[in-house]
C-alpha cells in the first residue's frame, strides 16, 4: 500500500463537518481555508505523536499509550484538551470493555455447546468400553466354572 | 452475567472506521455525545506510523490522537472565525487562518503552513 504524503490527509468531508459544527449557522468556509485546516490537523497529529513518543521513550516503553498523548497535550500547551480527552478515553474504554465482554460471552456459549456435544460423544464411548469389559468378565467366569 | 451496557448497537468487532480511500462521514450514533471519534482511526494510525521514531502505538493512543485532532480543528476554526467576524465576513478565508496562527501561541508549530505538506518519506 503506497502511502503518499497526500494520503496522510484526513478525509475532507469529516474535516468540513467538524468545522461547520464548530461555527455558527450560516458561516461558510473557503476551500483553501478548509484545506489548510486539514493540513494543520495532520501536522498537529504528527507533532503530538512526536511529543508523545518522547514521553514513551522517557518511560523506556516502545509503545505509545494514552497517557503519553495526554502528557504531549500539556507539553504542547493544549491543556484545555486534557479533560475532554480523558472523558473520551473513559467512554472509549467502557465501549471496548463492553465489546470484549460480548465477544467473550459469545465464545463461552460456543464452547459450552461444543463441550456438551463432546460429553455426549465420550459418554457413548465409555458405555461401549463398559460393555466390552462386562462381556470379558462373563467369559472369564464361564471358563473358571468349567475348570 | 455481563449485560451489554455499552452505548449504541453492538455492530462489527472493529471499532468505528472509515478505512476505505473514499472519505466516509460517520453516522451519528443514537446517544448524543456518544460519538467517540469521527476521524477514521486508520488514517490517524497511518500518520503516527509515518514518524520513523515511533515503534508501536496502542489503540487507545490512536483514539486519543484522533479525538485531539478533532478538538484541534474545532479550536482553530473558532479562532479563525473570530478574525473573519472582525472583517464582517461570513466566509472563513485562508488569511483568517493565518492570522489565527500568528495570534495564538499554541499554534506556533503551524507557522509554516504555506509550505506544501511536509516532506514525509514513508519507508
Amino acid at each position: 500500500m503506497a502511502e503518499r504524503p497526500e494520503d496522510l490527509n484526513l478525509p475532507n468531508a469529516v474535516i468540513t463537518r467538524i468545522i461547520k459544527e464548530a461555527l455558527p449557522d450560516g458561516v461558510n468556509i473557503s476551500k483553501e481555508a478548509r484545506s489548510a485546516i486539514s493540513r494543520a490537523a495532520s501536522v498537529f497529529v504528527l507533532y503530538a505523536t512526536s511529543c508523545a513518543n518522547n514521553f514513551a521513550m522517557k518511560g523506556k516503553r516502545k509503545t505509545l499509550n494514552a497517557s503519553d498523548v495526554l502528557s504531549a497535550m500539556e507539553e504542547m500547551e493544549f491543556q484545555r484538551f486534557v479533560t475532554p480527552l480523558k472523558e473520551a478515553l473513559e467512554a472509549y474504554r467502557r465501549e471496548q470493555k463492553g465489546k470484549k465482554e460480548a465477544s467473550e460471552q459469545k465464545k463461552k456459549d460456543k464452547d459450552k455447546k461444543t463441550d456438551a456435544e463432546e460429553q455426549d460423544k465420550s459418554r457413548d464411548e465409555d458405555n461401549e468400553e463398559d460393555e466390552e469389559r462386562l462381556e470379558e468378565e462373563e467369559q472369564n467366569e464361564e471358563e473358571e466354572v468349567d475348570n | 452475567m455481563a449485560a451489554a451496557a455499552g452505548s449504541g448497537t453492538p455492530r462489527e468487532e472493529e471499532g468505528p472506521s472509515g478505512e476505505a480511500a473514499a472519505p466516509q462521514p460517520q453516522a451519528p450514533t443514537s446517544v448524543p455525545g456518544a460519538r467517540l471519534s469521527r476521524l477514521p482511526l486508520a488514517r490517524v494510525k497511518a500518520l503516527v506510523k509515518a514518524d520513523p521514531d515511533v515503534t508501536l502505538a496502542g489503540q487507545e493512543a490512536i483514539f486519543i490522537l484522533a479525538r485531539a485532532a478533532e478538538l484541534f480543528v474545532e479550536t482553530i476554526a473558532k479562532d479563525a472565525y473570530c478574525c473573519a467576524q472582525q472583517g464582517k465576513r461570513k466566509t472563513l478565508q485562508r488569511r483568517d487562518l493565518d492570522n489565527a496562527i500568528e495570534a495564538v501561541d499554541e499554534f506556533a508549530f503551524l507557522e509554516d503552513l504555506s509550505i506544501p505538506f511536509p516532506d514525509i518519506t514513508v519507508s
